[in-house]
Formats: C-alpha cells, structure tokens, sequence
C-alpha cells in the first residue's frame, strides 16, 4: 500500500485537492435500501446537516434530516464521532483495568458503566460482594442517579432555550460530585468499583456531608423544578412531541425511562433484582402518555425514589469489610457471564466471556443510549426542526455511551 | 437457574439445538445454527408460554475460529435471562438472518455486530458502518485485528492521510533549534 | 445455585494458572490456541518511514515583513494566500501586528492585547467528558464568566478559542480541523484533558488520534482526567498570560508530535 505524504506548503505545486486536506465528509453513497429511501428528495424536500458540533446534541452526534419547509420529513442520525474502540482495548487489559476503561463510557453517569462490568466479572469469578460494599454501591449509585438526572433537567431545559436551569442544576451536580469525590477521589470518572466490592470505604466527613445534604435535598429538587414544570413554553414545547407507545417501545428494545414513561413498569432493580435492591422500599414511577414531557417528569419522579433509597441505605449500612479478596491478576474458569443493572438511561448489560487467561476473551458492553438513539428517527418525522432539540434532550442519549 | 424453563426449551426446539442448554447462575444459554435463528425467535417472542419480549442484547463474538452472533433475552415468565447463540458463522461469509422483523431497534445493534465483525444480517434494510467511517476496509473486533504494542504509534495511522503519525521531532532536529530560538 | 456449569466435568481453581483454552465444552474457545501473532495483520498497517513533522511557519507575523498581515480579494482565494501575501508583502494597516513590534510594543498593542486576553470567547465544542468539566467551569460554582470567558459560540466565525474537550476520533478529526480553519485569526488553541494532549487512556485504541497536537497547533495542555475546572481556569489563565506576552506558537506553529524520538 502506498503511503501518502503529506503534503509540504514549500511545494512549489501545491495543490489541496479535497481528500488529502480531509477537512470534509463526503456525503456517503446510498448503498442501503433505507440510504436510498432517505437519499431521494421529492419535490420540496431538502437535505439539512446538523453537524457533529452542535450546541444542543449532547455530543457529537451528526442528525441529517429530510425537511420539508419547517416539517421534519425523516431523520439519520450519525454516529460513531467518538467511537474509541472500549470493546477492543478492554480485550487487551486484565480484568481489572478492563473496568477503567468502562467509566468514560457514559461519562454523566460513570458509577453505572462501571457497575455491571463489575458484577459480570463477579459472575465469572464466583466472587462474593460483602454486605457492607454492597450497600455502599447503592449508595453511591443512587447519588449518581441524582447528580445524572440533575443534569437531564438542566440540558432539557437548555435545549428548549432556557439557560437558568442548567446553572441550577450545576450547582446540584457539583455539590452531589463533590461529595463523591470525597468518597472515590474524583469528580467525573470515578474509577471506583472493584471486582468483589469498592476502592475505600466511607469517612465520616462523607456521612456528615450526605447527612447535611439530604436534610436539603427534597426542598431543591422542588425548588429547581418548579421553575419548569408549570412553565408554559417548556411544557408547550414537549407535551405531546415525541409519543412513544408501549408496542413501539417494547420493538425498539427500550429501556429505562423512556420504556416507564410509555406505560410499561420495567425496571431492571425489580424485575431482575441484583444487590441489595430486593430490600430496600422504593416504588417504580410511570407514566402513561409516552411524550417528551412525560419522560421529563419520570425522571424527577426517580430523583424523589433515589432519596428514598439513599435515606435507607444510611440507616442500614452494615459493617464488614468492603472488597473481597481477590488477587492481583485474575483468572476465571472458561465460561460467559451476562449481567445488567437499571442506570439512570435504561438498562447497563455487560456480556463477558473468559477463556481462562487473566485477559477478557470478549467484552461486550450494552448501552442503553445506543438503543434509545434509534428512536429519533422513528419519533420525530411529522414534527418540527425544533422539536427534534425536544425529543433528543427528552431521550437522554450520552454520545459515550453510544459510541463507546 | 430455572430447572422449568430448560424443561421447555429442550421440549420445543429439542431438534434445532447444537447442544444441550446450559445454565449458569442466573442465565440459561441456548445454541442453534444461523438458518434457524428467525424461527427460534420468533417462537420465543410469539409463544404464551416462552414470551421473550424483550431484547436485552444483540452482539457479534469471534471464538478464534467461527463467528457467534449472540442473543440475551428477557421474559416475565422466568427469573433468568436467556441466551440464544447463533454458532457456526465462517470466517469469510458470515451470514445470519435479520430479527429487525420482530425487534425494530435491532437495526442499530446488527449494523454494530456488521461494523465490528463483519457479519452480515440478511433482511436489515439499512446494513451499513456505523461506528467507522463509511470506507473502512477492516472489521476491528475481530480476532486477527491486532492493537501494536507501541503506544506511540496509532494503528488508526496509515488508513487516511490525516492519521498518519508524524515523526516526533528530535531534540537536534531543525525544528527544536528553531522552536528553541523563538522562545 | 451450583457453580459448576452445566454438562463440563472440567473444575480449575481460579487463579491457579489455568491452560488457556482448555477444550471445556462450554468455553467458546477452540482446543487449539488462539494464534496470537498472524503473518499479516488485517487492518491498517503502520508505515515504518513516518512522515515528517509539518512545521508551518506563520508567515503572517514575521519580523521581516511587518506589513502581511491583510486579507486577499476574492478572486485569489483559491491559491495559497498565505505565501501569496509572504511573497507580494502586501501592505495593509495591520491591526493584528505581532511583528517586529513585538520587541518594541505600543500602547495600542498592549490595549489590544489586553482586550483579546480578556474576552476570549470559546467554540462550544465539546466532545466527551471533559466537555462536563468545562460546562462545570462555565456555570456557577467554577465561574469562568469572571475572566469574559462565559459566552461560548456556536458558531466557530465568531469563536476565539478552540478548547478541544475530550476524544478525537479520528471520524471526528475531519470536521474538528473545519471548525478549526474555520475560525478567523487571531485564535488559540487549548487540549482540555488527557485524550487530547497524548491520547490518554486510549492510547492504544485503533480509532483515535494520539493527541490534538498532531492535527492542530495547540497552545496549552491541560493533563487530567478529566481535569478539575480549576485546572481549565488555570489554563485560561495561562492562555490570557501568553496573549499578552505574546510567546507561544504564534510565529511557528508545529504540527505534529513534539515529543522526542527517544521518549
């Protein structure tokens, strides 16, 4: 294969033609039946990029839409900008390090991207989790859900047009993240569940500062949100866009809130219960109309049962250790292990397989922005350019977690 | 580990099973050849008794000498998730038929298992790259797809002019005599 | 719950060495070993002869020719200006003079470099995680608004400073370097986080570029992962700090990997 070289501006006979200056995406040939469909424009319609740098798509992510006037007609969604190859370098690294390389996956909610790679290496490895990590999982999960969710009304918000909210719902995430970096050591990317427990255990300026912060937290989240639930552009800008109904949700392998805001009362903690989850109180909040604004208020619905949980997890922590003991390099027998946990998008699945080397055979990380990605282009075709901003903040993708 | 549900399933497609269905935990595996993969699924989601309608995963896996297409299923009538595995894909043609008739999102996870293995899913209308772009030639997940050892090297180097890695400039080099003159 | 799958009489403790692809009857993996080295890799491979690094000399700001900086009429848009204007020295009032007057700076300039250094609006680029920790520095608690630096762009015609915040993939590299040609001069570049300065976590990954500064001339690296917003505030801090000293990469802006051979 001949290398290019690279061209040199002493190049007396310089020329950039497109492909070597690289600077632009050719529109790609319609090799596919749905390619061609979506490729033919009849009369009126025009192509329209919303490129992958895009104030409101959470990411890189490059929409195509067909429109016609102001009226989406059909949508392409392209991904694969932050494609970082987790599945193949987590082939390449032990067990153990495999799990650091699961975290920047869905950066907002890193602790669940780390949570069922975790338990699926437990599987494997037949490991154990004492008590007292376990409830420490919860704990720190549910904080995460809290600081995920915060952020989901702030970018919903800033989407519809609304700055405030998304300065609230920093100083939520940030006095919730700054509690965790008390516990874990970091802010964003945890890096803090091991196979067989977690890195550290709790510290009394942890308790007290949860303590304290729950004594608040109720009074914020309706603080914060009464601001937007009664607001009328908000709510006339997601009631009724973006319907999704329980058939439908049910064929596009829907999870998580989305799938509870079409009607269907499925969520991972009840209906395959893992940790400690089968003893804690907590209720499965639904909703019926399936629209923007009902998966909007689903999940501060959820905010308020993660307090429930966070409020029991203190008041039983047991005590005992909070990691098993595993060695350094470990290496389970020949076999496959599957295991998901309900995260704040949907359902997080890890599919790990062993070949009896300390290296992961295959690792297969399921995730649920992937899926619900998929949705933008069956919801929003009959809809306005704006409202595709509505319905894509309402699906709470993180382009991490789809590219992986 | 549903004793119940391996009852059932042997019953049912006792003929179409590579193998006897094995459970783990709290996952109950199944194998079946490619061809058979619309029919076993479609009576899995169909059935009153099975009823399998959720999909929990779609994935492509490379065994080192055959391809796997791997299904992970859920239903409210068993406590445990069901894996079906579509064994037996060669190398050079992998073929399996597309279950976008019955699941509509598994368009995306059959474009990813296509992206990353190459295996190709008869019937999904929209079989193309997802994840790299559109004039990739290599399928990375695969077993014979090698990250260097070298980290300073990118294997992404070479493809596309703008991956190529340039040369680290050495402290004598022109550049860092010059860079070192200008500050 | 019995632990031993199903149908294999094959126990091995874990961690007690266990032979790699045993032949278990239900492990995926074949009797023989996995070949681990294949005659030819499938995939890109790796020249051996690197290219050599693109020093692009910016011939704008030069001390022999004090007088480039201008705009080029329309109708020579098509040809490289840059050494156009180098080779014609086209004389026109230069507002952007890093010239031989850096050596000797006015009152005007030192005004224009405070005004620049203060307001520096960046392009609301961000990739991956870091691209929280930036928002983090942008709103309340981290409040970037303090050095000016509150309104980010849309729009990269409007933008001053690219801060790159998070992975570059090498899908993305494209438009990243369009956004990046796309914003007019002066501007400045920051690499926001460990992808971005050397490839970070993903260093081996098959799919990302090693660090920005083999596609853009950057001009601080911010290392973390993701680094706090104080750090970014530092980092802009030191930016401000560059502008009005003007050192950096103004006159020479090296792309490609500064790292040394031997490292």
């Amino acid at each position: 294969m001949t290398t290019p070289t690279r061209p040199s501006l002493d190049d007396p006979n310089l020329t950039i033609p497109v492909d070597h200056a690289g600077i632009f995406e050719p529109i790609p040939m319609a090799r596919t039946e749905r390619q061609q469909e979506f490729y033919t424009l009849r009369d009126g319609e025009m192509l329209l990029n919303l490129g992958p740098q895009h104030p409101a798509t959470h990411g890189v992510l490059r929409i195509v839409l067909k429109i016609n006037g102001e009226q989406v007609v059909d949508l392409d969604p392209v991904i694969g900008y932050l494609h970082r190859g987790v599945e193949k370098l987590c082939e390449n690294a032990d067990y153990h390090q495999a799990i650091c390389y699961t975290d920047p996956l869905e950066y907002i909610a890193s602790l669940f991207c780390e949570w069922s790679p975790v338990m699926a290496f437990e599987k494997l490895l037949d490991v154990e989790v004492p008590r007292r990590a376990e409830y420490i999982r919860v704990l720190a999960g549910e904080l995460n859900r809290i600081a995920s969710h915060a952020l989901y009304v702030g970018f919903f918000a800033l989407d519809l047009g609304g700055i405030t909210p998304i300065l609230w719902a920093y100083l939520e995430r940030d006095e919730i993240v700054e509690m965790l970096a008390a516990l874990t050591g970091a802010k964003l990317l945890f890096n803090y569940f091991r196979i067989g427990g977690v890195n550290g255990d709790l510290s009394h300026d942890f308790m007290s500062r949860v303590g304290d912060w729950m004594s608040r937290a109720g009074r914020q989240v309706e603080a914060g949100t009464a601001l937007l639930n009664e607001n009328e552009i908000l709510v006339r800008r997601a009631r009724g866009i973006g319907v999704l109904d329980r058939e439908t949700a049910l064929r596009m392998a829907v999870t998580g809130p989305n799938l509870r805001a079409s009607g269907i009362p499925w969520d991972v903690r009840r209906a395959h219960p893992y940790s400690v989850y089968p003893e804690l109180e907590f209720d499965i909040p639904t909703r019926r109309e399936g629209d923007s604004l009902a998966r909007y208020l689903l999940r501060v619905d959820e905010v308020k049962q993660s307090l429930r949980i966070i409020d029991q997890c203190l008041h039983r922590l047991p005590d005992g250790p909070v990691m098993a003991k595993l060695p350094r390099l470990v290496r389970p027998r020949p076999g496959r292990a599957f295991a998901a946990i309900e995260g704040p998008r949907g359902m997080y699945a890890t599919y790990a397989i062993s070949d009896g080397t300390d290296q992961p055979f295959r690792m297969r990380i399921h995730d649920p922005s992937f899926i619900h990605l998929q949705l933008l282009g069956l919801l929003t075709p009959g809809n306005l350019i704006a409202d595709t901003m509505a319905i894509n903040a309402s699906l709470d993708p993180v382009m991490g977690g789809v590219d992986k | 580990m549903d004793r119940a549900l391996h009852a059932r399933l042997e019953t049912r497609f006792g003929e179409l099973l590579l193998g006897p269905v094995r459970q783990r935990h709290d996952e109950t595996e199944m194998r079946i050849g490619p061809g058979s993969v619309p029919e076993v699924l479609r009576a899995l989601h169909d059935e009153p008794g099975l009823r399998f309608e959720l999909l929990a995963d779609l994935c492509g896996v490379d065994t080192g000498t055959d391809l796997q297409a791997v299904y992970h299923l859920w239903s409210e009538t068993t406590g445990d998730w069901l894996r079906v595995v579509a064994d037996g894909l060669p190398r050079e043609a992998p073929r399996v038929p597309s279950i976008t008739f019955l699941w509509k999102g598994a368009e995306w996870l059959e474009r990813e298992a296509y992206d990353m293995f190459g295996i190709v899913f008869e019937g999904n209308r929209d079989l193309r790259r997802i994840y790299m772009p559109d004039d990739y030639t290599s399928f990375p997940l695969r077993k014979d797809f090698h990250l260097p050892d070298d980290a300073s090297r990118s294997p992404g180097g070479g493809v596309r002019p703008m991956e190529q890695v340039g040369r680290p400039a050495d402290a004598t080099d022109e550049t860092a005599r010059r860079r070192s003159n200008a500050s | 719950m019995a632990l031993t799958p199903e149908g294999t009489g094959a126990t091995q403790a874990p961690g007690a060495g266990a032979t790699p692809g045993a032949g278990t009857p239900d492990g995926p993996v074949p009797d023989g070993p996995v070949p681990a080295t294949p005659a030819t890799p499938d995939g890109p491979t790796v020249a051996d002869d690197l290219a050599e690094a693109i020093v692009v000399p910016n011939a704008l700001w030069s001390p022999e020719n004090p007088g480039a900086y201008g705009g080029v009429p329309l109708d020579r848009t098509p040809e490289l200006f840059l050494r156009r204007v180098e080779a014609e020295g086209i004389g026109r009032r230069d507002d952007a003079r890093w010239g031989a007057l850096e050596i000797v700076p006015t009152t005007a300039d030192l005004v224009l470099d405070l005004i620049r250094a203060n307001s520096l609006w960046p392009l609301l680029s961000g990739l991956a995680c870091c691209a929280i920790e930036m928002m983090s520095t942008a709103t309340s608690r981290n409040d970037i608004d303090r050095w000016g630096h509150f309104p980010f762009r849309a729009s990269p015609r409007q933008a001053d400073v690219l801060i790159v915040a998070g992975t570059l993939t090498t899908k993305m590299a494209g438009p990243l370097i369009r956004l990046w040609e796309e914003m007019p001069e002066p501007k400045w570049c920051v690499a926001l986080g460990d992808c971005t300065c050397s490839g970070g976590r993903y260093k081996r990954s098959y799919s990302t570029v090693q660090g920005i500064d083999r596609v853009l001339p950057v001009d601080v690296y911010v290392p973390g992962c993701p680094p706090r917003p104080e750090g970014l505030l530092y980092a802009m801090m030191k930016l401000q700090q560059l502008i009005k000293d003007r050192r950096g990469h103004w006159r020479e802006r090296q792309i490609g990997p500064s790292v040394p051979a031997g490292v």
